[in-house]
Formats: C-alpha cells, structure tokens, sequence
C-alpha cells in the first residue's frame, strides 16, 4: 500500500514537471533542423547534434525512453519470478559447454571490447554514440564474461536497484536546471560560459549514468534468461 | 554516372532482402541466428551509409551481439528433453546401466525429435511433494515426471499439457500397458 502510494505520488510530480515543462517546448517543436544546426553546438556544448538533441533540447524523450527499458527490465523479472529456491537443477550447468577456442578469444576481446564501450560512453558529446550505445556495448562485454565462466552468480535484485538509484540520479540532474535556468530538463550551465567546456562537464557526467543505466539494465535482462535454464 | 557509395548502397539493400527471405525459410535455428547478426551488420552500414552512425553503433551492439547471444542461451536451454525419475526402481535404470523398459520409450521418443535425453534424480527435486507436481513443472525446466503408482502398479508420466510433445508421447504410449500419460492442465498465468 505504502508502496503504490509512493509510486502515485511519483507518477503525480512527473506529470506536473511535464506539464511545466509544455509551456517551454512550444516554442521549442517551432524550430527547423537549422535552428539546431547553427546554434546546437554553441548553446550545448557539444559537437555531436543528436546528444545535443538527446541530453538538452528533448531530454524529457530521454528520461522516459530510460524509463521504459527500467519498465522492461521489471517485467522480464517478474515474469522469471519463482517461488522454488535454487529453482532449477545444477545438472543443466554441466552440459553447457562452451569451445576453448571461444572461452580463449573471449578472454582477448573482454578488455577491449569494455574499454571501447567506456570510451564511447564519455566521448558521446564530441564523437558518434552515447549513453545508450557505449552500455549497450559494456553490457556485450559483461555478457561475453558469462562465456568465459558459466558458473558464475550474479544478484539480479542488486543489479536492479543499483539500476533504479541511477535512474532517480539521472531525473535529479536533468531537473537540477531549475535552479539555474529556471527551466526543467536542459544543461545545468548557463549559456555564456567560455567555449562551453563547463556544459561538457554536465553531457558528460549524464551520459555516464545514462550508460551504466542502461549497461546494468541489459545485464539484467540476460541474467534473468540465463538463470531460466538453469 | 552514380558513385560507389550509391552503388554499394543498392546492394547491401538488396543482400538485406536476400537475407530476409533467407531467415524465413531456413530450418536450422543456428543458421538463422547467425543469419540475423549479419542482417543487423549490413542495417548498420547501411545506417552509416545515410550519415547516421549514432544509430548504427545502437544497431552493431545490440541487434549483432546482445540478441543473437541471447537467441543462443534460450536454445541451448531447449535442445533437452529433462526427465525426473522418482519412481526409483528399474523401469529406467536397472543395474547401473540404462537398459529399463521406460529408458527405451523414453529413448525412442527423444531420438524421434533429436532430442537429447537427460534423466535427473537430484534428491532435492524429488522430495518436493505429489501436490506440488505440478509447480514444479511450471517452475523448473523438467519436462517429465516419472512416478509409480503403487496401487495399480502403473507409471505416471506427468507433464505440462501445453508442452506439444505430451501429445506425441501420449500417442507412443498407447502400446505399452504399464505406461500411463498424464497431462497438467495450464493455470492462469499472473495472479
């Protein structure tokens, strides 16, 4: 009870944030795609237009498209929910093999393939990807792990609440901008800050949560499969 | 005179119908999960091709790596045919080898769809009660449960009615007395 009290009341300021927020973007779905091309990198510091787009101008898109895989990664887990601890038998495990050729050239890739990830993740304002891709990539790596140990156990409860924290840190800082701008959803900086190098320091700090959110989102929704088999 | 790049592009579209029609028609579910990595490979170059990379590194991640690897798990899991064996006697293993009238039945119909039988007496699964047969079976992935029933001298094969292979096995069971088919009606789903 408690808790749908708490999650109505959370539905209720996000609909009054959004409401707020309406009477900005009316303004904002009049401008043409050169309005963003001309001014996109001046007022947002950040090289590469569609994490202009993503984390600034329609950041309220982002949030909920986050929100959505947070809804995903819920349902995936309800649904593999069971009751019998220890639900399934050890003897599935012995019979999933995996090539040593494959365990070998996984062990190569994993750092690589986690150091790409991180560095798509942080050059996401000056280079194409972002948020979503660079997690998207780590939870690859994370996933190649699993090959390389099949007997490794993962907390799927503590991944997910790590996964809700970073989500409610992630709409703090998007509306942190109230205070300093007066708008809710858009860089933390004012506009006139020199080179926009302090607005890098917001994209960059959103795009790592927003990476590691959706990185332990994926992470979750593999593991709930994984665990189904065994 | 169009450029490479053009050209490159009307080609990689139509490998991607190719493709498509590829992944519909063949039989072998490994084929076609390699079949749908390549398909999200040549949608990314093509995304890269129309100048949106952002997009195709999305693509590249997830739809050539994280689904196929999760096609992979969830098959792996099915190739099996899982029997529990609670009966305890020598109807499926007599003599420490598997020569029991059962283990035949059970061997013929697991070879007859490529199955790979494995009969499991893990002590913990075996104590959970008759009540709770039927849970069992909708919470692990033992496909079978094989009781005696002591007054008739019958063995029950249990399984979930929704699984297509009780049917079968309903049907291959007719020729043998001493086996019984029994299928668990399917609960709703979500309280």
């Amino acid at each position: 009870m408690i808790r749908q009290g708490i999650l109505i009341v959370m539905l209720l300021a996000i609909f009054a944030v959004f409401i707020v927020s309406l009477s900005d973007l009316d303004q904002l779905y009049q401008t043409s795609a050169d309005y963003f091309r001309e001014y996109g990198a001046e007022q947002t510091g950040s090289n590469n237009l569609v994490t202009a787009i993503l984390l600034d101008y329609r950041l309220f898109d982002s949030l909920f498209e986050a929100g959505i895989l947070l809804i995903a990664v819920s349902g995936i887990i309800w649904i593999s929910k069971h009751d019998i601890e220890e639900k399934n038998a050890r003897f599935m495990l012995d019979k999933f093999k995996t090539p040593d050729l494959f365990v070998t050239f996984s062990r190569l890739v994993y750092p690589l393939m986690l150091a790409f990830g991180f560095y798509i993740i942080v050059n996401g304002h000056v280079s194409p990807g972002g948020g979503f891709q660079g997690g998207a990539i780590v939870a690859t790596a994370i996933l190649i792990l699993y090959y390389i140990d099949a007997e490794k156990e993962t907390n799927i409860g503590m991944i997910v609440t790590v996964e809700k924290f970073l989500y409610l840190t992630i709409l703090i800082i998007a509306s942190l901008s109230i205070f300093t701008r007066g708008t809710f959803f858009t860089n933390v900086f004012p506009y006139d800050t020199h080179g926009g190098s302090n607005q890098a320091i917001y994209l960059v700090t959103l795009n790592i949560l927003v990476g590691f959110k959706v990185a332990l989102g994926l992470w979750a929704i593999f593991t709930a499969f994984l665990k189904e088999g065994r | 005179m169009p450029d490479m790049l053009e050209i490159t592009a009307y080609a990689l579209q139509v490998l991607l119908i190719i493709m498509a029609i590829a992944i519909v028609t063949h039989k072998n579910t490994g084929t076609i999960i390699v079949l749908i990595a390549v398909f999200s490979l040549v949608t990314a170059s093509l995304y890269v091709i129309n100048k949106a990379p952002d997009v195709a590194i999305a693509e590249v991640a997830i739809g050539s790596a994280i689904i196929p690897l999760i096609y992979v798990i969830s098959i792996s899991r099915q190739r099996e045919f899982i029997v529990l064996d609670k009966a305890m006697d020598d109807f499926i293993i007599s003599d420490d080898a598997f020569t029991g009238v059962g283990y035949i039945f059970l061997k013929r119909f697991t070879d007859f769809y490529h199955l790979e039988l494995n009969i499991s007496n893990d002590v913990r699964l075996c104590s959970v009660g008759r009540g709770r047969e039927q849970k069992l079976c909708e919470e692990t992935n033992v496909d079978l449960i094989v009781s005696k029933d002591e007054e008739t001298g019958k063995y029950l094969l249990k399984g979930k009615e929704s699984n297509i292979l009780m049917h079968k096995l309903k049907q291959m069971a007719r020729d043998y007395d001493a086996i019984e088919v029994i299928t668990f009606k399917d609960r709703d789903f979500g309280d």
